[in-house]
């Protein structure tokens, strides 16, 4: 969807993008050189007012970009959110009752041989996570598996262990 | 040296809270900065920080260079071409109105034609720092002729670095046309040779300076950019322009973003001292001298940026609201002019220049961003006749 995104420089200020929502409305994102965001509703007629506009930090914009993409806190409605930086692609999976990795152990699934992707966390049902999990770690129904790999691998993995 | 950092202290406090103030109802902090100068400085009763501005001269000085190292940070012929022929044209013509004028006025003041050149530039040329910190604090980035303010006050920048080249061999000692022609030569030669280094020897210079530690790079950064803007000064050339050429350098470097982050605390503290130690200069009773002049100037300036606002509007089919946006932002003057003035006293050129610059300044600057946030009930004394080239049917701004 990165073609409804317009991108400008501004000499002195940083950049800006502009992005449509799904209602035609449009956003206006201000980078500035200093880490200042400000964020721009603009009004359907160009010449008018922006309709509201908000000013973060560095920080608190890290922290709501990362509410918008889905990291912060994910969605159920987002199935198929992804992350990619620098060509490596991190996802998030369900185990569900039906994925033909339930109970599997991650060495006996064979994963990263497989798949070339790597588990880098588990978040289990109950809330509890371990990063970084060893081989013999079963897989159990509802673990939400934190990966990482090339995304052209993805659809291995979700074939082999996700379904 | 326990008395001058309390003096030195105390000036950067006066001024930070002085401008802080101002900010709360909107002002822009240039020309704070420069009243904080005044006020504590050996021309009015009370306290004086320093008595004589060379005190801070190295600190004030610095404060230049990073001025315009940063100007040739930003610097970027790409912006003007994606802009296209439409937007040289609107930087050209704004210039050509504002800095014609300059011309005319400093040579129907009858100051000398050194000074005449000197009023020029400082009368035509906005202020790059408070025209987009207007932008910004009135919300305006996403408004169809902000991209035009910020090409036109781009084409200013380039201007600015060509003017200050031609400047710096005419306000020196030279004598005669061909000792002129002389030092004009050498500072061309100059320039060309570090626009070659910014061509050819951008990588080299990028591999010297650039490093992921921000401590090092910093340190190489101020230290290149101080190095050019000494050896310029040598040379015969401004200081001013080595530095723009600085940046302009490493602009091409892969660390580009990383020292654009860093330089801007620097620039911020000691463009500060600057713009302090330009107010020291000022004698507030040498305002009433120059005040003709200076009403002169201002309101041939705002009619002028009210004119190019307009035939900026016609030739994008703008309406009246960006008309009036152009015009009233564009007008704004600053720290260009306030470098300006500097670099006449300090040349010896005459000193009717420093009280008549500050007192410009301080007008537009402080005018300005008053007259652009009202710019919508402005914009209506706008006859609509004048912007005929809109498009027919197109609603009216």
């Amino acid at each position: 969807m990165s073609s409804d995104i317009t991108e400008n420089d501004l000499p002195g200020i940083g950049r800006s993008y502009t992005v449509s929502g799904t209602d035609g409305s449009r956003v206006l994102v201000v980078l500035h050189h200093s880490g200042r965001r400000d964020l721009y509703v603009l009004a359907p007629d160009e010449e008018d007012d922006p309709l509201a506009t908000v000013t973060f930090s560095d920080d608190q914009a890290r922290r709501l970009g990362s509410i918008l993409s889905g990291a912060y806190f994910k969605p159920l409605a987002v199935a198929q959110v992804e992350a990619v930086i620098g060509g490596l692609l991190i996802d998030w999976a369900t185990i569900r009752a039906d994925s033909p990795g339930l109970e599997h152990s991650i060495e006996a699934l064979e994963i990263r041989r497989m798949t070339r992707m790597t588990v880098a966390a588990i978040v289990h049902a109950d809330g509890s996570s371990i990063v970084a999990p060893e081989p013999r770690e079963v897989l159990r129904l509802g673990d939400q598996l934190v990966v990482v790999g090339r995304p052209e691998d993805l659809p291995a993995f979700l074939q082999l262990v996700i379904g | 040296m326990g008395a001058e950092l309390v003096a030195l202290g105390a000036s950067l406090l006066a001024a930070g809270i002085l401008a802080r103030a101002g900010r709360r109802i909107g002002l822009p902090t240039i020309p704070l900065f420069m009243i904080a100068g005044i006020i504590f400085g050996p021309n009015t009763p009370g306290l004086s920080f320093f008595d004589d501005a060379s005190d801070l001269g190295l600190l004030a000085t610095l404060g230049l260079v990073l001025l315009l190292f940063y100007l040739g940070l930003e610097f970027s012929l790409g912006d003007l071409a994606k802009g296209g022929r439409k937007l040289v044209l609107a930087g050209v013509m704004y210039l050509t109105l504002n800095v014609g004028a300059g011309l005319a006025l400093g040579f129907s003041f009858g100051w000398g034609n050194r000074e005449a050149l000197v009023i020029a530039g400082a009368v035509g040329i906005s202020s790059s720092a408070i025209v987009t910190k207007l932008v910004v604090e009135l919300r305006r980035v996403a408004n169809p002729e902000t991209r035009v303010i910020l090409g036109v006050v781009v084409v200013e920048d380039i201007f600015l670095a060509l003017y200050l080249s031609i400047l710096q061999p005419v306000l020196g000692d030279a004598q005669g046309i061909s000792e002129i022609l002389i030092s004009v030569g050498t500072a061309f030669g100059f320039l060309i040779v570090l626009a070659v280094v910014a061509r050819k020897g951008a990588a080299l210079v990028g591999r010297l300076i650039a490093t992921d530690d921000e401590e090092l790079l910093t340190v190489c950064f101020v230290g290149f950019a101080v190095l050019l803007a000494g050896i310029a000064e040598e040379v015969g050339v401004s200081g001013a322009i080595g530095a723009f050429m600085a940046g302009l350098i490493l602009a091409e470097s892969p660390v580009r973003r990383q020292i654009e982050r860093a330089v801007l605390p620097l620039r911020d503290t000691f463009a500060a001292v600057f713009f302090f130690a330009f107010g020291l200069t000022i004698d507030p009773g040498d305002l009433g001298d120059v005040a003709i002049p200076i009403a002169a100037a201002v309101l041939t300036t705002f009619a002028l940026n009210v004119v190019a606002g307009i035939l900026t509007a016609r030739l994008y089919g703008f309406g009246r609201r960006a008309a009036a946006n152009v015009g009233l932002t564009v007008l704004a003057r600053g720290e260009f002019s306030l470098i300006l003035a500097a670099l006449a006293l300090e040349a010896g050129l005459d000193p009717r220049i420093g009280p008549f610059v500050a007192g410009y300044v301080l007008v537009l600057a402080l005018g300005a961003p008053i007259l652009a946030s009202q710019s919508k009930p402005i914009s209506r004394c706008i006859p609509q006749r004048l912007l005929t080239s809109r498009p027919p049917g197109a609603p009216s701004g």
